[in-house]
């Protein structure tokens, strides 16, 4: 790796705008567009002599000896992170393959945007959630819906177990969103969270609906029985 | 008048317990969590003492007794990341080597007692939360 970015840096140093005069960027225009049809790696012929200076024709040369496909990238990368900064002017001009420089523009994906560090949180719990909805999609579940819940439990091993009841809440949390269900079995009201995107949960599934005018029902805890009783 | 959520707690001394079994007590009263240095929670054991009972039964009043949480209104985290929580603290008694007292249970149990090895009392049960 050493011994490709030699002739590179060799070959950058002289790219500086300051140390580039104007003529040579109509050099490696003109060169450019001459070799554009062409992919630079089997090219070094046709550049033959006329069009290069001497100081140049030896490195330019070597660097194609030295190079494959993605050798040209990872130097295309690293010259492109190198002359973001100094010398995109010289640089943008060109266009197409055919050289080092050029080369770096094309291979050079689009300027990606940072991921800022308060992101990332929410970028990884949007993956999780849709790795979890690729396995099972989860239906649209709001606050009023009566819903059936089957949940394989590690301890029953059985069959899966089946929870029914009204959602009394849903908290959002990325993959951690929860729903609560509320339901009185055999005359003692029980509620539980379950996590949505938890892989325990084999199936979803609305049942009812029932028009609540809140987004929290906990009212329901002080109110009789019989609305929280679902066969 | 405004009600704030009451956040529930653990069940210690002086805790009232319903007993939803037939052992003959109605009420019990926490005297000591066995397990845990703030309470007990839901699957534990604990020493009550009895404050109600049936004229003829198991127990009278003012024996003291040990029973199990089977309900309580703390919520307890499950390993997947789920919680249960019930409407009401109750207890079944049980005697020293953790079997029942009684012969019947009455309402739903979580299945955390399975893994506190209180098999007997979920076999007892009419429905498994």
């Amino acid at each position: 790796m050493g011994s490709k970015v030699l002739p590179q840096a060799l070959i950058t140093i002289p790219r500086n705008p300051n140390q580039c005069p104007i003529k040579r960027l109509g050099f490696y225009s003109v060169i450019s567009r001459r070799s554009s049809p062409m992919k630079s790696a089997g090219v070094s012929t046709s550049f033959g002599g006329s069009n290069f200076g001497p100081l140049f024709a030896k490195r330019d040369f070597a660097v194609r000896a030295e190079s494959n496909a993605e050798g040209e990238a990872v130097e295309a990368e690293e010259n492109a992170e190198e002359n973001v900064g100094e010398g995109s002017e010289v640089v943008a001009g060109t266009e197409g393959e055919g050289e080092a420089v050029s080369e770096s523009e094309e291979a050079k994906p689009p300027r990606k945007p940072r991921v800022k560090l308060g992101d990332i949180m929410g970028i990884l719990n949007k993956r999780a959630v849709e790795a979890s909805e690729n396995e099972r999609p989860i239906p649209d579940i709001r606050t009023g819906d009566i819903v059936e819940i089957k949940l394989e439990v590690p301890e029953n091993r059985r069959r899966l177990s089946v929870y029914k009841g009204i959602v009394i809440s849903r908290q959002n949390a990325g993959i951690h969103t929860t729903i609560r269900i509320r339901r009185i079995i055999a005359g003692i009201g029980v509620e539980i969270v379950f996590p949505l995107y938890s892989p325990n949960i084999k199936e979803i599934k609305v049942v009812n609906h029932r028009k609540v005018r809140r987004a929290r029902l906990y009212y329901l805890r002080d109110k009789l029985p019989r609305l929280s009783t679902f066969k | 008048m405004i009600q704030i959520e009451q956040q529930r707690s653990f069940i210690q001394m002086r805790t009232v317990l319903k007993v939803v079994d037939n052992s003959g007590a109605k009420k019990v009263m926490c005297i000591q969590a066995l397990k845990g240095k703030k309470g007990a929670r839901l699957g534990d054991t604990i020493v009550a003492s009895v404050k109600e009972a049936y004229p003829n039964g198991k127990v009278k009043k003012g024996k003291v007794v040990y029973g199990v949480v089977v309900r309580a209104a703390m919520q307890r985290g499950r390993c997947d990341g789920s919680e249960v929580k019930f409407d009401d603290n109750a207890v079944v008694l049980v005697d020293k080597q953790g079997q029942p007292i009684g012969t019947r249970v009455f309402g739903p149990v979580p299945h955390e007692l399975r893994k506190k090895k209180h098999v007997k009392i979920l076999s007892l049960a009419g429905h498994i939360a």
